[in-house]
């Protein structure tokens, strides 16, 4: 098999704003839970449509955070078009998020379901408009993108000793393949880099870049540490597994983020999303949570994700989602790139780096990963708790 | 011969890929490149994904992994010995010292415990 690491082009879909999609989909936002059947409703005759409900209800204060993902997923450049419901009573206005999709030059339509004449009414008119955004989808011009279009989005979940030896040192070496070549990564899970502030700020191209870093790891580790409440920074299981210290354990995740310079760590707050400028590597505040934070990629504009893994099948219907795992034991179809000859024997990281790249760019192509369009994760919209936020900033000097 | 994996040039210590008994050979490449680095005795039980001493590392020195430091030798560890919680600790946040205990329990290294 010929290794398509070494072509730097893709066949995407360009946008107006000139970003290039790997996949052509409508989404359809619900953006109060009361809207969450009639968008499954609304899309269920129509294939490439993707749900994102809003399940913090319909009010604005608090829920900021939330609301800025979903304004920056309708803009990902795997959307095509949007569909926006309203029950029609709550307090986020619709023409917030469809004023500035539209100047982006996507077709955009909302629905007020009391407006419109309730439920039923308002499934007829959210399929006429689905029909006809698919039908725009399809007009879409496919262009031969370079590399560096692309921006991808590097997490690991169900992690265990083969991620630090194998599947996260090969994502790593793609990730620097990826740098290289003048495309964008971006990693984040903060949680888990504890230990590894000082690396991290060496790594970053500028002291504020690095103190940024710094702050935001330290917050993260405020914000789960909540006299209390139990949470796992290791397990038993991650020790018995071979973990000795925390800071082996985030060295061994942080691997998965390659070498290069660190250029910023991207916010992802009640404040809005920030996006990447010049392409680079960076950090970010996707959560660790894994459904979230495919949606909080999707909204820092990546068109997919590289997934580091024993065996857990992760995947997200609107950025595909590839699965990459070092361990034999646990290996099954749902994986996307085998890494496993690290430890096997036979495979170097750098070989694996390459592997994992050449399969991205046929994904990127339109191949379908391993469990594309078959089951995916939760589309979470998860946000940190602006009362919790409140209180952290006031224990901030105690 | 067992075989062991090192992640970065100069690190203190590989990870086994299979169990390892004392007397066996480790036979250590590396990560990077796949090419065989060093050879040494096994002395004691090394378990998969657990790590051993490639040189002697005397207590209080910084212990490296992936090219970094990953915590501090509470004792003086021989080459060819594991490397774990029972004399190792972070310098970050040690695990507590209960768990220990009952990792190392769990592993069957209770003679372990200081």
């Amino acid at each position: 098999m010929t290794c398509s690491a070494t072509s730097d082009v893709f066949e995407g879909y360009l946008r107006p704003d000139k970003s290039v999609g790997i996949r052509n989909k409508v989404l359809i936002l619900a953006l109060d839970e009361c809207c969450e059947g009639l968008a499954r409703q609304i899309a269920a005759p129509f294939a490439h449509t993707v749900v994102l409900t809003n399940a913090y209800t319909c009010m604005m204060g608090g829920n900021e955070e939330t609301f800025h993902q979903m304004k920056a997923v309708a803009q990902n450049p795997n959307v095509a078009g949007v569909l926006i419901l309203v029950m029609g009573c709550g307090s986020i206005n619709p023409e917030w998020i469809s004023e500035p999709v539209r100047a982006g030059g996507r077709p955009v339509f909302t629905v007020n379901c009391q407006q419109n004449g309730g439920t039923r009414k308002s499934v007829e008119l959210g399929r006429e408009y689905a029909a006809r955004l698919a039908r725009m989808a399809e007009e879409t011009p496919r262009v031969s993108a370079p590399l560096a279009s692309l921006r991808i989005g590097i997490k690991c979940g169900g992690s265990d000793t083969s991620s630090g030896v194998a599947s996260n040192p090969a994502v790593g070496a793609a990730a620097n393949l990826l740098v290289d070549r003048g495309a964008t990564c971006i990693g984040g899970e903060l949680f888990e880099l504890i230990g590894c502030e000082e690396l991290l700020r060496a790594r970053a191209v500028s002291p504020e870049a690095g103190q940024k870093i710094v702050d935001l790891i330290h917050l993260e580790q405020r914000r789960w540490s909540v006299p209390g409440v139990e949470v796992e920074t290791m397990s038993v299981g991650n020790s018995l597994g071979g973990l000795t210290t925390i800071e082996e354990k985030s060295l061994g995740a942080l691997h998965k983020m390659g070498s290069r310079p660190i250029r910023d760590v991207l916010r992802i707050s009640h404040e809005g999303v920030e996006l990447p400028g010049e392409p680079g590597f960076y950090l970010s505040e996707a959560t660790m949570l894994c459904g979230a934070s495919a949606v909080n990629y999707a909204a820092l504009g990546c068109q997919a994700i590289l997934w580091t893994s024993g065996g857990a099948g992760f995947n997200n219907s609107l950025i595909p989602v590839l699965r990459v795992s070092g361990n034999k034991a646990l290996f099954n179809d749902d994986m996307d790139v085998d890494v496993t000859g690290i430890m096997e024997g036979g495979l170097s990281v750098a070989e694996a780096g390459e592997r994992v790249l050449a399969s991205l760019l046929g994904v990127a192509s339109g191949t379908p990963t391993a469990i594309e369009d078959i089951a995916d994760a939760s589309m979470t919209l998860y946000q940190k708790d602006r009362r919790l936020e409140s209180c952290l900033d006031k224990c901030r000097n105690r | 011969m067992k075989r062991f994996i090192i992640m970065h040039e100069g690190d203190d210590v590989a990870i086994a890929l299979e169990d390892a008994a004392p007397g066996d050979t480790a036979q250590v490449r590396d990560a990077q490149n796949n090419a065989e680095v060093c050879r040494l005795t096994v002395h004691e039980r090394i378990p998969y994904g657990h790590k051993i001493a490639l040189r002697s590392l005397p207590a209080g020195c910084h212990l490296k992994k992936y090219g970094a430091i990953i915590g501090e030798c509470t004792q003086a560890i021989a080459e060819g010995c594991l490397v774990h919680v029972h004399n190792v600790k972070s310098l970050s946040a040690d695990i507590p010292e209960a768990f220990k205990h009952e990792i190392l329990r769990q592993m069957g290294l209770e003679g372990y415990v200081s």
